[in-house]
């Protein structure tokens, strides 16, 4: 079988399949603190499941952008899903895996969907568009920053060729520097607390559940889903980079087996992790968040100082 | 005389005519003398795009041509005849535009003219390129020059539109004197018109010589600080006329700047700084004093300005890599350079021939204004979207391509040993990174306030779509746009394998297809899966069911976050004055309240230097006006005096 077939089967059926499974995962372990039992862990597969067979509302105001664009988002985080080795690692591609196209795959969605928000005409969808394009365009420098210091670290421009060669050599100390960049990174690309609070419902304080307010029935569905999916790519990239252990580069269905459990371990555990930042921190004024990413982007700088200069 | 020279020189023989029959016949009130110009522009054009095609895969042409006992060198080599695809592939577009466009003036003279200019305005861009000797450049420029003035002051009734041409006018003289400038010390040391190698030149005569062409170049471009003239010139001038100057003739700046650079000897280091620097700056600047523009044609103008410090960027990394000898990054940036120099040329071109549409039937060229459009003239928008999905470097189309190989450069610095050179590279790549996405989040506004939600006023509400013209000459750009995008991959391989670089540009090829298996399985799978009714209802308002165009979000709304972030860059003044009926300040009277953002560099860098000139010339002028003869008489007197003490100096 061609490895890269392999891959992509994988990476697909586990995105597809896990994602909704780690929204779920942070809204129990904020419930616990808070003193709820919160929602079942398959709450968001529910909730996908009963989207998808409600009826789609659309704007009389609305054009063809609004229809194209859930397509566009899920197609793009699926496309996005085959950048990122989560279990194995093909054959080295020079096409899939680029950093820089990955994330510039990242802005199409973001640019399709911050045009649905516009599209309708409604005073949340307009300023859910402009805070997240906004938001979007101050982290991009950090996230070229983190990936060229990752590709400085590992000579590679290549998720393939980062993440195998992060699982050979374990020299690496001054990447952990890198940790924090991109948990903000993460956290900023899912729209989770302190950037941005996808629970609320007050105009006040969101972001991209303002952009995609006029979103109904199997086309939300897909927006929801496309998000989880970006998240679940963006915990692959961490979690891979950080700790490549397990990860398989045979084919044998001995080592993507053990490859598949140390996967969903090692997310499980980063999740559970997010979680708690979320329950322990509130959310960040707006004009507040550049300093956020100020942080992020001085660590990175320093990080490739260290790669490049010593 | 070989095939191409016959296609060369047939071409320029269309072009004459097609300059001349809208002159002769500039009373005619049928459009048909305009479209038999036209046509002719469009083969002209066509036999242009297939001649120089033909040279930059084959050979270099010369010929010459003598002018009353003076030989103009022509030679279009590699370089050349890839600028000169450029210009007849726009000016193609331009003029299948203008077969409809240039039918809305007033009157027949002005529509003529236009036609004429337009021609006259491709053909002496054409010269340009091609000519090969320095006065003939220098003459040609002016040509350039002066044609592209006329048609920025083509509506010289309006007062804006006064003021515009004359500033520009101004600026391109500049450019035009620092040239000749560095033409002269040029002839001073080779003693032949001719583009020589420059050998022998000293280093400190070798750095006057580039700071004198890249001031001279920088400000037919548009570069920061001397990029004031763009933001004046393109909302003036007719659509079809930014189109040109902002997608090829800033570009031929670009090329003259090119073809000196390889001819000068000791290059210094700090030359590709300068370069990477001043266009880093310039991309940054341009895109966001363009975040806070809603006259869509200075927004577009001042993206003009980000790509063409986009395009410097690359030339910036490929003098530095060259200068360290690193043949293959070198190479890869200067390819990157005149591929972006390509796109830009293409999407820029597109977008405001398509703003030319939207602002002709709107009568405004703010965009607070308009929205709703995409419904009423679908062709159009779906045209400015391509556009817009270029300029803002989002694959697969290709704006990105060219992005992507400037940050495939970037990252791959650390083959270079210097410190400092390795800490401007970081600062000046996170400071690109920052450029193209905010270029995302201009065109997000411009697209969504221009196209989406409802009409916001009268005459966008009863918009009509444009004419055929009108969106056959831009799709012709768009179809390239994409074509450029989706096919990178193959292209540079051909061009890989010719000079022996890998460019290691993933397949967007490939990509495409795999989105659009996976598009169209996801669409097959929800019609399956999903439900399929929907309905047409209100936008949700909150349980309010009178939803308007009021409501809807701003343009100046969507850009207010990115503006209070880059405050210190607009420096916003608020100005708040109240006046009381009494002392205390309780009964108000009246007052006035308004943000106005500083002009920097014309408050700081433009006025110094009038206030200096206008000085310096009142001294003149004083000394000049008198209605008596003897200041003259004693003027002259004190000349002949000097002139008598320097010759008996100079002479013993």
């Amino acid at each position: 079988m061609n490895s890269f077939l392999l891959f992509a089967i994988a990476n697909l059926t586990l995105v597809l399949f896990l994602s909704p499974l780690y929204i779920s995962v942070i809204k129990k372990v904020k419930a616990i603190p808070q003193g709820r039992h919160g929602p079942s862990v398959v709450q968001t597969y529910r909730n996908i499941f009963k989207l998808l067979k409600k009826e789609s509302l659309y704007s009389r105001n609305s054009s063809f952008i609004t229809r194209v664009a859930p397509y566009v988002d899920f197609t793009g985080s699926l496309l996005l899903s085959l950048f990122v080795p989560l279990i194995f690692i093909p054959n080295n591609s020079n096409t899939f895996g680029n950093i820089i196209l990955f994330s510039y795959i990242l802005m199409l969605t973001k640019f399709f969907i911050a045009l649905s928000g516009l599209d309708a005409g409604s005073t949340f969808g307009g300023m859910g568009s402009s805070r997240e394009m906004s938001v979007s365009a101050i982290i991009e420098p950090t996230i070229i920053m983190v990936f060229a210091a990752v590709a400085f670290s590992f000579n590679s421009v290549n998720f393939f060729e980062i993440i195998k060669s992060s699982l050979l050599s374990q020299n690496h100390v001054f990447l952990w520097l890198l940790f924090i960049p991109f948990v903000i990174i993460l956290i900023t690309e899912s729209s989770r607390i302190p950037v941005d609070n996808p629970e609320t419902h007050l105009e006040l304080t969101m972001i991209h559940e303002a952009m995609v307010l006029e979103q109904s029935g199997k086309n939300l569905a897909l927006i929801e889903w496309s998000s989880a999916i970006k998240q679940l790519v963006w915990i692959g990239i961490i979690v891979n980079i950080f700790i490549p252990i397990g990860v398989s580069t045979t084919m044998q269905m001995m080592a993507l087996s053990i490859a598949v459990i140390m996967f969903f371990i090692k997310s499980l555990l980063f999740v559970i992790g997010i979680g708690i930042i979320e329950s322990s921190t509130a959310k960040l004024r707006f004009f507040r968040l550049s300093n956020l990413f100020a942080m992020s982007y001085f660590l990175s700088f320093i990080t490739i100082l260290i790669e490049v200069l010593l | 005389m070989t095939y191409s020279q016959i296609i060369f020189q047939s071409s320029m023989l269309l072009f004459a005519v097609s300059i001349v029959i809208p002159l002769i016949f500039i009373n005619a009130k049928k459009s048909l003398t305009r479209k038999l110009s036209l046509f002719t522009l469009i083969f002209a054009c066509t036999g242009l795009l297939l001649f120089s095609f033909n040279v930059l895969v084959h050979e270099t042409v010369n010929f010459h041509i003598l002018l009353s006992g003076f030989t103009v060198n022509f030679s279009i080599d590699n370089l050349a005849s890839f600028f000169i695809i450029l210009i007849s592939l726009i000016g193609l577009s331009v003029a299948v535009y203008s077969i409809s466009y240039s039918e809305h003036f007033e009157n027949e003279i002005k529509r003529n003219l236009l036609v004429s200019l337009t021609a006259f305005f491709i053909l002496s861009m054409v010269f340009v390129v091609a000519s090969h000797n320095l006065i003939a450049f220098l003459f040609f420029w002016e040509l350039m020059s002066i044609s592209s003035f006329m048609l920025v002051m083509f509506d010289y009734d309006k007062p804006e539109t006064k003021k515009a041409g004359i500033f520009y006018f101004v600026m391109t003289q500049m450019s035009t004197i620092f040239l000749l400038f560095a033409f002269t010390l040029i002839y001073n040391h080779t003693n032949s018109l001719d583009y020589t190698q420059l050998q022998g030149l000293s280093a400190p005569l070798s750095s006057l010589i580039f700071l004198s062409l890249t001031a001279g170049f920088a400000i037919k471009a548009g570069l920061i600080p001397f990029h004031k003239w763009l933001p004046y010139a393109h909302p003036a001038s007719p659509s079809s006329i930014s189109a040109l100057m902002s997608g090829v003739m800033i570009k031929v700046a670009i090329y003259g700047f090119l073809r000196f650079l390889f001819l000068l000897p000791e290059q210094q280091l700090w030359w590709g700084i300068l370069i990477l620097i001043t266009g880093t700056v310039s991309a940054l600047l341009g895109v966001i004093y363009a975040l806070k523009e809603h006259d869509i044609k200075r927004l577009l103008a001042y993206h003009s300005i980000e790509n063409i410090g986009i395009i410097l960027l690359g030339v910036g990394l490929y003098m530095l890599f060259s200068f360290y000898r690193v043949r293959d990054l070198a190479m890869i940036s200067i390819f990157a350079a005149l591929f972006h120099t390509l796109n830009h040329a293409l999407f820029k071109s597109l977008l405001f021939l398509n703003s030319g549409s939207v602002v002709h039937r709107m009568n405004t060229k703010n965009i607070e204004e308009m929205g709703g459009l995409i419904k009423k003239m679908p062709h159009t928008a779906l045209l400015f979207l391509i556009g817009a999905i270029s300029i803002s470097a989002l694959p697969p189309f290709n704006g990105f391509v060219s992005e992507l190989m400037i940050f495939q450069v970037f990252l791959k610095f650390n083959v270079l040993s210097s410190p400092i050179i390795k800490i401007i590279l970081i600062l000046s790549l996170s400071l690109f990174a920052l450029t193209s996405t905010l270029a995302a989040v201009c065109f997000v506004k411009a697209f969504g306030i221009i196209f989406l939600a409802s009409p916001r006023s009268k005459e966008a509400e009863y918009a009509k779509e444009v004419d055929s013209p009108m969106i056959i000459g831009p799709a012709i750009l768009a179809i390239f746009c994409i074509a450029l995008g989706i096919f990178s991959y193959q292209i540079f391989q051909v061009i890989g394998q010719k000079i022996g670089i890998n460019f290691s540009l993933p397949n967007l090829l490939i990509v495409s297809m795999t989105a659009v298996f996976l598009g169209s399985l996801t669409y097959v799978i929800m019609k399956i899966v999903g439900n399929n009714e929907s309905r047409v209802t209100e936008t949700w308002g909150c349980g309010i069911n009178s939803q308007n165009e009021r409501m809807e979000y701003t343009a100046s709304g969507f850009s207010q976050p990115v503006t209070t972030i880059f405050s210190s860059i607009y420096k916003p003044k608020l100005v708040n004055k109240k006046l009381f009926y009494d002392p205390d300040g309780v009964f108000f009277k009246e007052g006035e309240a308004k943000i106005s953002l500083i002009k920097f560099f014309e408050e700081y860098l433009y006025m110094p230097v009038f206030r200096v000139i206008s000085k310096v010339s009142s001294i003149l002028y004083s000394l000049q006006n008198k209605i008596e003869l003897y200041p003259y008489i004693l003027i002259s007197f004190f000349a002949i005096i000097a002139l008598l003490l320097y010759l008996g100096v100079t002479i013993r």
